[in-house]
């Protein structure tokens, strides 16, 4: 958490524009590293074809926005929504669905793990892989290293509004995955009301058999627990799934070598036989 | 006296180093033997004390580098590097705690002491040791940092040694090591109960306990240290089958030959389930099966390699829908040709195309990834599998590890080489 005012006044501040109105919100720098002082103006790419590129996508999403509303909520029929019980978010098929994901490892603050994202040889499935390495950069401050990541772009709709996913419909995270034997954690971030919860994260364990064989695990939601910055919260609560902003995947496992993932396709379900809403006691503890 | 201040060594030296309290030649004499190796070099230490230096020269520097004073700060003599000329491991590591805490009563710099032996726990192998963290909590005077009025607690009391003993329970989170009983009465001893060390010990027994056995693939914290039981171990995991069988084809082996030159033999281990089995008998001879690989698979930190028989996935064309044995289960039927059409609150499917990959046949574990070593599981597999005898063999083997992929031949880089079972078969 950080004060306002005094961060206003700070030069490392950078000034993000969000629904809200404009916040300033401090981003990792890493050590040793001169503060980015570039005014903001300098950043935004002036280019008149793009500026037409932008209208018409921007546009054409309005229209689509505005016209399937007369279908239903999101373009589908409501008959689909009550009744679905399982739905496909996201399958990896082509070139474009890797479009939706984001990897990235400690690289950012100089550590030396590498991830790549491709689709798998015969085109149908993606293939996260890389070179974990733990050692820790030399900058004096950092402590621990190593991490690779996937991440879920945030859905946006006309005008780069933020949308999200809505699960409330389901219980289950699906996933079709091959793995190498080492476990994985799930993050689910969610849309938050306050600031200073843009770092949380509901968290839970995606343990890979390896072997030629594909692997279907089914996460309750119940299970997900809250942490913040990597740590587990002390005061726990459910997971609301009416405005999921992203899901990733981290792999931390402290070993060096190289690893590697195949996703085949990640949906929600409704598992009928789970009726578990937390898995954790959500009285307050540490009085 | 400080004579010993110049005996530890603390990397993390943002704060100006306390003074650690001298260590008194009466209790030198009196002392233990193995501290007087401790301290054997006590003429470095003692040439130190005379005047108060704070950068290191060194006599081999030339002299101009000796004028001008090195930027780094003082090397301190480490108690525990003086212990690791001896023997690194439990006994002496112990052992260089014990002599910090009989020192001095008042335990001056024991921050550092723990901030340094925190650093030095894993060259010892004692990083998983849940006595040697007690120790290491013991070293902490004690009821000196408990709060003693409403003011002390509400702000944060003594908080560099809290910290201290907040970095205690971190490394053992990260190395795993659940605290007991005997923690929890040293932290309250040490700092109250209500501390920042105290909360993150609740943190720990609460959500431990709580993960211990989420993992449906559990892997021993001890692996086994045979080869073979490793492969057994490995292989029993990746089947995902219950009636899968290990083979031995091969134990390992060294042997001299009349040459007199060490020749190894290595060990050959496969697992085949009576599902692959069954699926390998309808499987068409002029087709090739493929050995594939090596595959990594990690246990915990260690990975190990495995090799897949299998084939390609068949053409469309060539499918032959089976029909399911009404016998094979007495109880329900396997299929039901009702002509209802299913609502879509009862479709539990998603709706995803199948990836198509071919069958996998079997698997091995072998410490040499050459084709003669594979050629040899293959021939022991034509024993139970005599199809193998008349199916071409094409291996497929990577320098490197890779993903498990089946696809068309064409594209693929690799060395093939295509063995006519029957040759094998001599």
């Amino acid at each position: 958490m950080f004060c306002v005012k005094n961060a206003r006044l700070h030069p490392r501040t950078i000034w993000h524009f969000t629904s809200y109105g404009v916040l300033p919100i401090r981003c990792y720098r890493r050590p040793g590293v001169p503060p980015d002082n570039t005014p903001p103006w300098k950043k935004i790419d002036f280019n008149f074809s793009k500026g037409v590129q932008g209208i018409k996508k921007h546009f054409g999403l309005l229209k689509k926005e505005m016209f399937e509303r007369f279908e239903g909520p999101q373009g589908r029929p409501m008959r689909e929504i009550m009744l679905e019980q399982t739905r496909v978010v996201w399958e990896f098929r082509n070139q474009e669905s890797l479009e939706q994901w984001v990897v990235s490892s400690d690289e950012e603050m100089g550590g030396k793990s590498k991830i790549y994202l491709r689709l798998s040889r015969n085109n149908q499935t993606a293939l996260l892989y890389g070179n974990m390495c733990t050692e820790v950069p030399k900058d004096g401050e950092t402590r621990y290293s190593g991490y690779c990541t996937l991440r879920s772009k945030q859905l946006l709709g006309a005008f780069n509004v933020k949308t999200h996913h809505d699960w409330s419909n389901f219980n289950t995270l699906y996933l079709r995955i091959r793995g190498d034997g080492r476990p994985w954690m799930m993050n689910i971030a969610t849309e938050t009301y306050f600031q200073h919860q843009k770092n949380d994260m509901y968290n839970y364990f995606l343990y890979t058999r390896g072997g030629p064989y594909w692997q279907d695990v089914k996460i309750p939601f119940s299970k997900f627990f809250l942490t913040s910055r990597g740590r587990i919260q002390d005061d726990q609560h459910p997971l609301w799934l009416d405005k999921i902003n992203t899901l990733g995947f981290t792999l931390g496992d402290k070993a060096d070598g190289p690893f590697h993932l195949e996703i085949d396709c990640i949906g929600v379900c409704n598992d009928r036989a789970h009726t578990e809403e937390f898995a954790y006691e959500k009285y307050k503890k540490n009085p | 006296m400080n004579a010993t201040r110049f005996l530890f060594h603390t990397r993390s030296l943002r704060l100006p180093l306390l003074c650690v309290a001298g260590l008194r030649n009466k209790s030198l004499s009196s002392g233990p033997i193995a501290l007087h190796r401790f301290l054997s070099s006590d003429h470095c230490t003692r040439r130190c004390l005379c005047s108060k230096p704070v950068f290191r020269r060194d006599p081999s520097q030339s002299e101009e580098s000796q004028n001008k004073p090195d930027k780094t700060l003082i090397s301190y003599d480490n108690l525990f590097e003086r212990a690791a000329l001896d023997s690194k491991n439990k006994a002496t590591f112990s052992h260089v705690l014990d002599v910090f805490k009989n020192k001095d009563i008042r335990r001056r710099g024991h921050v550092e002491f723990i901030y340094a032996a925190l650093k030095k726990m894993p060259e010892f192998g004692v990083e998983q040791d849940l006595a040697i963290y007690n120790k290491l909590l013991d070293v902490f005077p004690k009821e000196v940092f408990i709060p003693r009025n409403f003011i002390q607690r509400m702000f944060n009391h003594y908080p560099r040694q809290q910290e201290c003993g907040v970095q205690i329970l971190e490394q053992m989170e990260n190395y795993g090591v659940l605290p007991n009983v005997e923690t929890k009465v040293l932290l309250i001893q040490i700092f109250g109960k209500k501390s920042h060390p105290i909360r993150k010990y609740q943190r720990l027994m609460y959500w431990f306990p709580r993960f211990k056995h989420v993992n449906p693939y559990p892997v021993p914290r001890e692996l086994p240290q045979d080869p073979v039981d490793l492969a057994r171990f490995s292989l029993h995991r990746i089947a995902a089958d219950l009636n899968a069988k290990v083979t031995v084809y091969q134990m390992p082996s060294s042997d001299h030959n009349e040459d007199g030159n060490l020749v190894c033999q290595p060990y050959i281990v496969g697992i085949q389930s009576p599902d692959q089995r069954e699926v390998l008998a309808k499987h068409r001879p002029n087709r090739p099966v493929f050995v594939e690989g090596p595959f990594p698979l990690w246990l915990k930190r260690t990975c190990v390699y495995y090799y897949v028989l299998r084939a390609d996935p068949l053409p469309p064309e060539e499918k032959v829908e089976e029909p399911v044995d009404p016998e094979r289960n007495f109880f329900y039927p396997l299929e039901l040709e009702l002509d209802y059409d299913r609502d879509l609150g009862d479709d539990e499917d998603f709706d995803v195309d199948e990836v198509e990959e071919g069958p996998v046949y079997a698997m091995c574990m072998t410490d040499s990834g050459d084709r003669d070593t594979l050629a040899k599981w293959i021939s022991g597999l034509q024993e139970t599998n005599p199809i193998l005898g008349c199916t071409p063999t094409v291996f497929r083997l990577d320098s490197g590890p890779s993903e498990v992929q089946s696809c068309t031949v064409s594209d693929h880089p690799e060395i093939e080489d295509v063995l006519q079972g029957q040759k094998m078969a001599q």
